[in-house]
């Protein structure tokens, strides 16, 4: 089988010819560390695991007068931004002693929004968050552009990628800095402890900044009929257990996102749930939703609660399961035989009948390349 | 209703996160008296603040410790119960410095520098609060240094640390060993999701808890309330 066949085979639920592998998103600074700042194709070829191509193409949605902005220079994995007269974004650095730092402000015939992001060699976050009194979610409802998939962009890398691997995509997030569920583009407009105790003070707020978000994903995803994604992803840590309880989750979260999956469905397209943290209570209740795949089965020595087994035996009839290995403990500080092991009761236990693809649980800033020759070659080990 | 009753009553307001008579959560205590009102009504009948926080206040905190452990609750079940243990301390803060309130000491808190995970340590602090402590919370981000001043400021103080990624955990290894070289005697405990036991012992921390709880019953040991 080609790599690209292998992942479709344990999306669909037919049986692949071996365990596929991969891994999450890869880190430029993990790249630049321990690779030379080799590229991701690189990277999969090095150690002969099964490639993932990342595709995030946006368009503005001309007929509602949309452009690219003109002035955004698109960061790793982050599509084009798309603008309007009614909703510029200036982006304007400010000095700060560790971290690089930036104040966005959201320019709108009314009043400006803004938020400041930091970053450092590994990752970027919100400083200031966006949404700063409830009624700033009018702003965005009324004039914050929503973008369209570029279907030719994504069919030429597609096409370009060919039979190498999986082609992945991401349901839009916020702009600047968001995420690609409902909750958890939320969670990070607003602040995640604000917005559990509002769901508890104000939930009508709540579902209505919810709606907000969701409308401009429905928009995004509509759009993607015809684009060539094996798979888009949906969700966030945010939504998981380990952060909010099934109770909110079922009420604010899967409401929400089982829509989102639905008219990713009617695109054409399949969708992975993603939730690094705990899952176990919600394992139900995320398959659900009609997801095609869920990730990441964080185990419990990482801080989330899977077991693998149980999971397998609750949900792994109904979806793909993608994840499970424990990259803190088995990518660094151990010997290639206790990797190759973790890789072996990864299969042992999610691999039976395929719908399985094992994959560290989420991204990783540190893995021994050894570690990493274990992990693949062990994984291409087990066949069915 | 008798005092015991309310201090029953008040540590069951706290363990279900019921703040107040207007608070609609949980919806089975819809309209009765929360935290704020029995915490008032406890002290007019006679109770001591004492008795408020050790038989009501940390015994409502207890059981959520044990159920957050226990994965009965959530945290979000966690935040409703410190503000309804909130609700009743602000009652209670007058009396703190008249020590008519004991409580067991300081522990300073932070997540260490380079790591912006704020959650996971204030549910910490809010468990340890509950079980009567006086939390110093120094937020996220935080270097060395300002762990070593903030025990400068409170000296028979217990520090705990948290990191959430790996990237971080060299932060604490830096932080935990330059703390013991000039507190030696300065317990410091540890958490994180990356984190282990072996972890934890390498880098010479005192205490590693996988949950809160774990922390409160260590900390129940070394300094148990009078």
């Amino acid at each position: 089988m080609t790599p690209k066949q292998r992942f479709l085979s344990a999306l669909n639920g037919s049986l692949p010819d071996r365990m596929p592998v991969t891994t999450h998103h890869l880190m430029p600074s993990f790249l630049e560390k321990y690779h030379n700042g080799m590229t991701n194709n690189e990277f999969f070829g090095r150690f002969g695991l099964d490639p993932i191509l990342w595709v995030n193409a946006h368009k503005p949605d001309e007929a509602k007068g949309a452009v690219y902005d003109p002035s955004h220079v698109p960061g790793y994995l982050e599509p084009r931004r798309t603008v309007c007269e009614q909703w510029r974004v200036v982006c304007e650095p400010l000095p700060h002693e560790r971290y690089a730092t930036m104040r966005y402000t959201f320019v709108t015939p009314e009043r400006n929004l803004t938020t400041v992001l930091q970053s450092n060699e590994h990752t970027s976050w919100v400083s200031e968050r966006l949404i700063k009194t409830k009624s700033d979610i009018d702003i965005i409802a009324k004039y914050a552009t929503a973008p369209l998939c570029d279907v030719d962009e994504v069919n030429r890398q597609a096409d370009e990628f060919g039979e190498r691997g999986l082609v992945r995509g991401t349901v839009a997030c916020f702009d600047v800095y968001g995420q690609p569920g409902c909750w958890q583009d939320a969670s990070v407009l607003f602040g995640i402890e604000q917005l559990i105790m509002e769901t508890y003070d104000d939930p009508e707020w709540v579902h209505a900044f919810l709606q907000v978000l969701h409308a401009r994903k429905e928009t995004f995803l509509a759009s993607t009929k015809g684009a060539r994604f094996d798979i888009m992803e949906l969700g966030g840590g945010d939504a998981s257990t380990t952060v909010i309880s099934p109770s909110i989750f079922d009420e604010f979260v899967a409401p929400y996102d089982t829509r989102l999956i639905a008219t990713a469905h009617a695109a054409g397209q399949r969708i992975v749930y993603h939730t690094c943290g705990g899952m176990m209570p919600i394992l139900e209740n995320i398959a659900d939703m009609h997801t095609d795949a869920m990730e990441t089965f964080t185990p419990a020595a990482m801080g989330g609660d899977t077991d693998l087994l149980e999971a397998k035996r609750r949900i792994g009839d109904r979806v793909c399961m993608i994840g499970g290995f424990d990259q803190f403990h088995f990518f660094t500080g151990c010997t290639p035989e206790t990797t190759r092991q973790a890789v072996r009761d990864c299969f042992t236990t999610a691999g039976e009948g395929g719908r399985y693809i094992l994959c560290p649980s989420d991204h990783f800033f540190d893995a021994e390349p050894e570690l990493l020759e274990a992990f693949a070659d062990e994984a291409r080990k087990c066949v069915y | 209703m008798a005092t015991t009753e309310l201090l029953a009553s008040l540590a069951t307001c706290v363990e279900r996160g019921k703040v107040n008579a207007k608070s609609p959560f949980p919806p089975d205590l819809k309209g009765q008296d929360g935290a704020d009102e029995i915490t008032v009504r406890v002290l007019a009948e006679g109770a001591t603040p004492q008795e408020v926080l050790t038989q009501a206040l940390m015994v409502g905190m207890n059981r959520v410790g044990e159920k957050f452990r226990d994965k009965n609750i959530f945290v979000p079940d966690l935040l409703m119960a410190a503000r309804a243990m909130s609700a009743s301390m602000v009652h209670l803060k007058p009396f703190f410095n008249s020590a008519e309130v004991r409580l067991r000491g300081t522990i300073v808190l932070g997540t260490v520098s380079g790591d912006l995970h704020d959650i996971g340590k204030k549910l910490v602090g809010m468990i340890l609060e509950g079980a009567g402590w006086s939390i110093v919370d120094l937020g996220t981000d935080v270097p060395t240094q300002k762990f070593i001043d903030a025990v400068k400021e409170h000296p028979d103080c217990i520090v705990g640390m948290s990191a959430l990624l790996t990237t971080t955990m060299a932060s604490m290894e830096e932080s935990v060993l330059q703390l013991k070289r000039e507190f030696p005697a300065t317990k410091v405990l540890v958490g994180g999701a990356p984190l282990t036991h072996e972890f934890a012992a390498r880098i010479g921390a005192d205490f590693y808890s996988p949950d809160p709880q774990g922390a409160v019953e260590y900390l129940n040991t070394i300094s148990p309330m009078s």
